[in-house]
């Protein structure tokens, strides 16, 4: 399965190693020197914790990464690299450790907070896959992915179509109107495909919200995907493109600021990659969904009534809370509509990956290890014996419900937006 | 007040027993030099010479006056220090050789004999685990330094006739200043690595019903099988060895380091038989549990280096283990055995 | 032998050491900053300032997983750091070679304390390293050769501590020489970097406002 980037035809070993090598940056070359083999981020990962197996401490993904880091800028491997004896990555290296590159890592970066001496494994992750698409191993579930949203902008393939048949769904069901490719509005909200089709009441919500807050808003029927295909299979090529297709709308627009939806990865590429990887700021402002709310909270003009008062906890997406820095924001959330939530243990920036994200889900070979990782939310969930969940990710969502149903636990699993929808205040002054 | 359970009753009687038994160890030896003192008390006789009654006095220890300050700065001679070396020349050192070879002869001849014991059914290939990787840790660790300790410890001893002859004189001085610093350094590090060590292992060293019966069957060394839980009774009296010898060592070795503590010479001299006749036998045992552990009986080593052991093994010599430890497949595969069964099992 | 160990040995060694370690440093620092065009929501610096010192605490929630490595490993580098810069023969050693003016040494007492920290933490930690599965597959040769010299270094310090013999006072000149020459090319360079990469990662932290 090639990709279709530029690079087509170039999808070999010796490309891979190139790029591999246009990776290593002054954070990379700090890493490799101060890791001193501790094994502490094993600790942190759910796919070593779960599974025992030692290949699957986070330092350990990243030997191809480090082996080019060597041959380059260590003593002893340019030495080994004039002599003939440290040979450059071969295919049977890119083999050994796709799976292990992409099967066994979320992006999580839970491993990178708790590095005694601050390497950012995740980071270094995110780089190595550059090497890795651009050498052609990446696993055939998210090279489909990421053709499709290059080809049809989705990467599940939904069309234009598709999400005007569900607006259509939702404007019946609210009896709003959904504003779209509205000139001038305040806020471009961009969707996953997973919202649109696995979880439309995201856009309901959205319509009921804004329209009691007020909000000035509208959706793209030219590019209206937030999700990233390119910054999980480590093509920031084409990553960069997917970001100019919003850029491009909004500017069409006119919109100053760009919502994004209720998805991890997607918030990570345009909110902290994205100005980096089209090569300059944002003419925009980007807020996560949870964000606006919180904001529109505070500036009272979105008001609740009534909380639910069901045993519920957070589970905090990484991209947003961890990797993103929302933190605060989705607990204040929850307290105007929950009475009885409770955090997990270990929640906040160190909470638990869902086992879902970095293009795992998009991966049917991990499949089976995803299931086996997800114990370790099924060991948080039994710790404080919850009916509800909520989260802010629709692939964690997702992800959460399909671990749920495997281990036959009896616990509902709701979006954020959603549930304060629910106790919206639409009473006017 | 409330009730203690069987098991902490058990750890309780356990601690006392051990520091009983640990503060019982002085008496001996102070018993012997008691003795020793009065043999060496010169008779009184009437003497004239007031120079030879004030040597006879200062001979036997007498403090006198000195504007020097210290610990027994007044005693000139310390009478009794011709009594200790006595005993480190002609008791310690002699007996101790003698010991140390007896032990390895016996070793030897048992090898010799026996063989090792090996698994009859050989391995099946399947694990338990045995001990964590702290639990091995803190074995090796205080292995290690039982090591440095051991080889420091009888060169300072033996140095003198088994290295002056090697290396001269001149040579064995800077050995011996090296190994005395290593020594002293080290020493304190086993006392923790001992502590460790001993609240690590000490919950599966207490006694247990069957125990007696596995001695009784000679613990299987000599072809009949003996039943045992996690620790054979053999094991459990070598953890105990562990804690009163090496407790003894650490504790009068601690006593000897530091001089700072203010023991007087007598004191320092019991802390010195102490520890010698402690660590001498702490290290003819020690050849024993190292022979079992690794050459004596196949397939125990993993047990400490890889942490698991094959299922073959832990059902040939800790039966009674393997219910215990929740591995199921092991369980349930209970092995066909050509061994041979004691009569009356 | 004594003679080139005492003085031209010293001399390269550390000559190896100050311009190796200068050498990795700036080879780091050369290499290109990714940029960050973001909007930043939080102050790098302020992370960045955290990270390098928030890091020497582990988190909470590794505590329990984290705790011997935690505690071994400051025992390590505390009792080193007490005898590398306050053992009362190292103070003179610098007074007397290099600077001119010493300071006041550790007493013997303390100095005993912080040694035997220092092997304790530094056997155990090697002992895990061995035995556990993760630090087993991650180590390499240069780990155990760093560890090794080390301990050796340490070693030989211990068994000249007498202050009596100059032949074994040599022979711990002559490991720590080793040890300075193997230094820069060795992940002891994280004595250094550290501060690196704590840094750059608690920037990018701090742009976040995580």
């Amino acid at each position: 399965m090639e990709l279709t980037n530029d690079n087509t035809n170039d999808a070999t070993v010796s490309h891979g190693n190139a790029v591999m090598k246009q990776q290593i940056d002054r954070s990379i070359a700090s890493y490799f020197s101060s890791c001193v083999h501790c094994g502490t981020c094993a600790d942190a990962c759910l796919f070593y914790t779960e599974t025992r197996d030692p290949r699957y401490t986070p330092i350990y993904k990243l030997e191809p990464l480090k082996k080019v880091w060597k041959q380059e800028y260590t003593f002893f491997g340019k030495l080994g690299k004039a002599l003939g004896f440290s040979k450059p990555l071969s295919e049977d290296d890119y083999a050994a450790w796709e799976d292990l590159v992409y099967d066994s890592c979320t992006l999580c970066g839970r491993c990178s907070m708790v590095c005694p001496v601050g390497i950012d494994i995740t980071y270094m992750i995110r780089k190595q896959r550059e090497g890795f698409s651009a050498a052609g191993y990446a696993p055939e579930g998210l090279k489909s992915a990421h053709k499709r949203t290059l080809d049809t902008g989705s990467p599940m393939g939904v069309t234009w179509k598709a999400l005007k048949a569900q607006i259509r769904h939702v404007e019946n069901e609210t009896g709003l109107t959904i504003p779209v490719d509205k000139q001038g509005a305040d806020y471009l909200s961009t969707l996953s495909s997973l919202e649109i089709m696995g979880f439309p009441e995201y856009i309901s919500s959205l319509a009921k919200i804004f329209d009691a807050a007020g909000v000035s808003w509208t959706l793209s029927s030219e590019s209206f995907e937030a999700t990233n295909s390119g910054i999980q299979i480590g093509d920031s090529k084409k990553a960069a493109e997917l970001v100019e297709r919003i850029v491009s709308v909004a500017t069409k627009l006119g919109v100053k600021n760009v919502i994004s939806p209720e998805c991890g990865h997607a918030y990570t590429a345009i909110r902290w990659e994205g100005a980096n990887l089209i090569g300059r700021p944002l003419p925009f402002r980007v807020l996560h969904i949870v964000e606006l709310l919180d904001e529109l909270k505070r500036q009272g003009r979105l008001k609740t009534n009534g909380k639910n008062d069901a045993r519920l906890t957070f589970h905090d997406p990484c991209n947003l809370v961890r990797k993103g820095g929302v933190v605060d924001q989705p607990r204040q959330l929850l307290n105007n509509v929950a009475s009885n939530f409770v955090e997990m243990n270990d929640h906040g920036v160190m909470n638990w990956c869902c086992g879902g994200g970095g293009g795992v889900s998009s991966n049917e070979r991990a499949d089976e290890l995803r299931l086996v990782a997800f114990k370790k939310k099924k060991q948080q969930l039994d710790e404080i014996k919850v009916d509800t969940l909520v989260t802010a990710c629709a692939n964690c969502r997702n992800n959460i419900e399909d671990g749920l149903e495997h281990y036959d636990m009896d616990i509902e699993v709701i979006g954020l937006t959603e549930l304060i929808a629910q106790y919206l205040d639409t009473d006017r002054p | 007040m409330t009730r203690l359970s069987a098991h902490a009753k058990g750890l309780l009687f356990a601690g006392i027993l051990l520091i009983v038994s640990t503060l019982s160890i002085p008496v001996a030896p102070y018993l012997w030099l008691s003795f020793s003192n009065d043999t060496a008390t010169a008779t009184e006789t009437q003497e004239q010479n007031p120079r030879a009654t004030f040597w006879r006095s200062v001979r036997r220890g007498s403090s006198g006056y000195t504007a020097v300050p210290g610990q027994e700065a007044g005693v000139v001679i310390h009478g009794n220090g011709l009594n200790w070396r006595e005993y480190r020349v002609k008791i310690l050192a002699p007996y101790g050789s003698y010991l140390m070879a007896g032990v390895l002869i016996i070793i030897a001849m048992y090898y010799a004999m026996r063989g090792p014991i090996n698994l009859e059914s050989g391995y099946s290939g399947q694990s338990i685990t045995r001990f964590s990787v702290y639990q091995r840790v803190i074995h090796w660790f205080t292995a290690i330094l039982f090591w440095l300790l051991s080889l420091s410890g009888l060169i300072l001893l033996y140095g003198r006739y088994v290295l002056i002859p090697l290396l001269g004189s001149k040579g064995f001085a800077i050995t011996a200043a090296a190994c005395k610093e290593a020594h002293n350094l080290f020493g304190p590090i086993f006392l923790l690595a001992l502590v460790l060590l001993i609240a690590t292992f000490i919950r599966d060293n207490l006694y247990r019903k069957g125990d007696i019966d596995w001695l009784k069957k000679g613990g299987g060394m000599f072809g009949t099988h003996a039943s045992a839980d996690k620790f054979n009774f053999g094991e459990k009296v070598w953890f105990w060895l562990v804690c009163i010898l090496g407790l003894s060592v650490s504790v009068s070795g601690v006593l000897l380091d530091f001089s700072i503590l203010g023991l007087n010479r007598t004191a320092m001299e019991i802390a010195h038989v102490i520890h010698s006749a402690a660590a001498i036998i702490f290290i003819s045992i020690s050849f024993g549990h190292i022979y079992l552990g690794t050459v004596g009986t196949q397939g125990t080593l993993d047990g400490m280096t890889k942490g698991s052991v094959d299922a073959n093994w832990a059902k040939h010599h800790h039966d009674r283990w393997v219910p215990e430890t929740g591995n199921q497949e092991a369980i349930q595969h209970p092995l066909t055995s050509n061994m041979r069964e004691a009569p009356g099992d | 032998m004594t003679e080139f160990i005492q003085g031209p040995l010293w001399t390269i060694a550390t000559t190896i050491f100050l311009i190796g370690v200068v050498w990795r440093i700036t080879t780091i620092m050369s290499c290109k900053v990714s940029g960050e065009l973001s909007r930043t929501r939080g102050t790098a610096g302020v992370g960045s300032i955290k990270a390098i010192f928030g890091r020497f605490v582990p988190r909470k929630e590794t505590i329990s997983s984290g705790r011997f490595q935690m505690i071994t490993g400051y025992m390590f580098h505390l009792g080193l750091f007490a005898l590398l810069f306050f053992a009362a023969p190292h103070v003179e050693f610098l007074k007397q070679r290099y600077l001119g003016f010493g300071w006041t040494p550790m007493p013997r007492w303390a100095f005993v304390i912080a040694a035997e920290l220092a092997f304790a933490g530094l056997i155990l930690l090697w002992l895990r390293r061995i035995m556990h599965p993760v630090t087993r597959l991650l180590s390499t040769l240069d780990d155990q050769l760093a560890s090794g010299l080390t301990f050796v270094a340490m070693f030989t310090g211990c068994l000249a501590l007498f202050e009596s013999y100059t032949q074994l006072r040599v022979l711990h000149l002559f490991t720590v020489e080793l040890l300075l020459i193997y230094f820069p090319f060795s992940n002891l360079m994280h004595a250094f970097t550290f501060i690196i990469s704590r840094g750059s990662t608690g920037t990018r932290a701090g742009r976040r406002g995580v």
